[in-house]
């Protein structure tokens, strides 16, 4: 599995120069700053610096490439934690217990936790890419459209049965967001509810939507609050405290080692990645934990979950991004651009004639995960000191920030425009009690859906038999009704097998 | 223990997703009735009405179709205004600019919730609103209309 002649070579190409490396450093600050920002998306950072990799060669522009995607997976989690507004979909998860932490005083323990939970993540990631790079394009290959659809409709159930006393609303919430995201052109070029309005053609800009149904129907919540944190004694920044939350972190190497497996194979699905796989190992932990009713409320193996589960997709993405010359996501299919610039056409080719320069890339990921500790741990305090800030001050910035971040993703008054009704939506949904993460999930993947139901129809010729014969996607259906009636079952079976009156 | 509020706000959001959710079948069948159109938003809107009804039918049993719990989130009335500042900013940003409209928008809901300390309230909405335009001006590469900076 492992070629140590290659391995040999790609340590010579690292070491034998300090020029690699001198791209790191601001490779990862300018990952944690876009990543941190409200609206600014790593792949855009990447997107907006990937001309000055024309200058590198190719080794240094794909260092220079994952340090942004490394400091920017961390940095999405730190508005996510502040501020409730994940700094991009990877971080969604990490916001429904990272926040509460947040209002309970507990910013710099969840902080913490989700430092020391990303950097764990992205070495277990690079760890299980460095051993499995070859089975797992492999096993990638066989996943087809039926898969795709059976993994997303799994996701989408999961998500929406979150609030476990108002399941009807949260699959009402989910259903209604798969159904607007495939609002505009289908795959066969037939445009559907876009009301006319030609910027409606490419769909809802999903990400605009979410800031306005994450951060800003959050903010007018909070209008009325004095600060984040209503304790001023728990207001303080205490780097002591932020490895108390590494301890934390730490005590639940369970809740990571899932969180990396699901985001190392989730994260290889080419169009999926990080955004489901952060809620997927959210739900697990939450699923499997003895008390499920304290996730949502502060608990601090929900941040892991989710920070370790979209770290390791990193290193999931790159290798289909490697092996296949797929790109998984907005920032791999960045890094595929660089490819091109190069002259490389990532697939099984690829790995086979560059071996060096794939551990190379590797190898150089583990160094990545030490400077992103350091480095995160400068930034953390200088970031944390948002929770001083009064709500006054901090609610017009942050939607300033949403509302300009919007508009750098459309180029026009559409995204500013989305954000405004989503965040009136979303509050809307908040106010009566409906799932928003389920209606923003749905939103994020029903053009996915839509498309991967399309493509099995396809191959089908319509004969729904063809699900029988896709051994993956029953197992997937299978665990898809285990998730949400195992539990009941069993308790049911339980309460048959008890002697009445007992 | 709490008691309910009469409320059909909660009855109208119901309505409100039910009645996006028949528009948007009906105009997916207007555009082309051919089955890879209606693959999967046909099964999808049927299930989302079904679920509605569910939801109104248990409602109606408990009693609480009309209601909702007291205590929960603030009441609409104390977060309208913001929502309407919040709005009157983003429509006022092609005719203000976004620096001009952004200092205001941090001006005003200063001043709405209560900063009196006029200095502070200036300096802030000034500094941080021309900056964040001028940063993002700076950045991205489309051009932002601004009545005061260089857009």
């Amino acid at each position: 599995m492992i070629d140590f002649t290659a391995v040999e070579q790609g340590l010579a190409l690292l070491f034998s120069s300090f020029a690699p490396w001198v791209v790191v450093v601001p490779g990862i600050v300018i990952g944690l700053i876009f990543g941190a920002t409200p609206g600014l998306q790593i792949s855009m950072a990447m997107a907006i610096f990937l001309p000055m990799t024309l200058y590198m060669d190719f080794v240094q522009a794909m260092l220079f490439l994952t340090a942004i995607f490394t400091g920017g997976s961390f940095g999405s989690g730190i508005p996510a934690i502040l501020m409730n507004i994940p700094g991009t979909s990877s971080a969604i998860a990490t916001a429904f217990d990272g926040y509460p932490m947040a209002r309970q005083g507990k910013h710099n323990q969840a902080l913490g936790v989700a430092l020391l939970s990303s950097v764990i993540g992205v070495l277990m990631g690079y760890l299980i890419l460095f051993v499995m790079i070859q089975p797992l394009s492999l096993m990638v290959l066989k996943l087809g459209p039926a898969e795709m659809f059976a993994v997303i409709l799994w996701g989408m159930t999961l998500i929406a049965s979150l609030k476990g006393d108002q399941v009807l609303k949260g699959l009402l919430a989910g259903f209604v967001g798969l159904l607007i995201g495939t609002i505009g052109f289908n795959e066969l070029g037939m445009a559907r509810g876009t009301m006319g309005q030609a910027y409606l053609l490419d769909g809802v800009p999903v990400i605009p939507a979410m800031m306005g149904m994450f951060a800003a129907s959050e903010l007018f919540k909070l209008a009325n609050k004095g600060f984040i944190v209503e304790s001023e004694a728990s207001r303080k920044v205490k780097i002591s405290e932020i490895f108390q939350g590494f301890k934390l972190a730490l005590s639940y190497p369970w809740v990571m080692i899932r969180g990396g497996l699901i985001g190392v194979f989730v994260g290889a699905v080419p169009g999926v990645g990080s955004s489901v796989s952060n809620l997927l190992s959210y739900v697990e932990t939450q699923r499997r934990d003895k008390d499920p009713s304290s996730f949502g409320k502060g608990n601090p193996k929900g941040v892991v979950a989710s920070e370790s589960a979209n770290s390791t997709s990193e290193a999931g993405s790159m290798a289909t991004l490697l092996a296949l010359g797929i790109p998984g996501g907005g920032a791999t299919a960045v890094m595929l651009a660089a490819f091109a610039m190069h002259n490389i056409t990532g697939g099984p080719q690829f790995i086979r004639q560059q071996t060096d320069v794939v551990y190379a890339i590797i190898f150089a990921n583990f160094a990545q995960v030490f400077l992103l500790m350091v480095i995160g741990l400068l930034f953390i305090p200088l970031l944390a000191n948002i929770v001083k800030v009064p709500m006054r001050y901090l609610i017009p910035s942050v939607l300033v920030l949403a509302v300009m971040g919007s508009f750098g993703l459309t180029g026009n008054m559409t995204g500013p425009a989305t954000v405004l009704v989503f965040a009136v939506v979303g509050w809307l949904l908040r106010h009566y009690g409906y799932s928003v993460p389920a209606a923003v999930i749905g939103m994020l993947l029903g053009a996915m859906a839509e498309k991967s139901l399309l493509h099995s129809y396809q191959i089908s010729g319509g004969n729904l038999a063809y699900v029988l014969e896709r051994p993956v996607t029953l197992i997937i259906l299978a665990l898809l009704l285990v998730s949400l009636f195992g539990q009941r079952l069993m308790s049911w079976i339980k309460r048959r097998q008890s002697p009445v009156g007992a | 223990m709490s008691t309910n509020k009469r409320d059909c706000g909660d009855l109208l959001v119901l309505m409100a997703l039910a009645g996006f959710t028949l528009w948007y079948l009906l105009d997916a069948i207007r555009v082309s009735s051919a089955v890879q159109n209606l693959l999967l938003i046909l099964p999808l809107s049927l299930v989302v009405l079904v679920i509605v009804l569910l939801e109104v039918a248990l409602r109606l049993k408990q009693g609480t179709l009309l209601t909702r719990p007291e205590g929960e989130g603030e009441p609409l009335h104390r977060t309208l205004p913001v929502v309407g500042l919040f709005a009157a900013y983003v429509v006022s940003l092609e005719t203000l600019g976004f620096d001009v409209a952004t200092v205001l928008f941090i001006a005003l809901f200063l001043v709405m919730k209560g900063e009196r300390n006029w200095l502070l309230l200036g300096s802030y909405s000034l500094t941080f609103g021309f900056g964040v335009a001028f940063f993002f001006a700076q950045m991205l590469p489309y051009p932002m209309h601004m009545l005061v900076l260089q857009g």
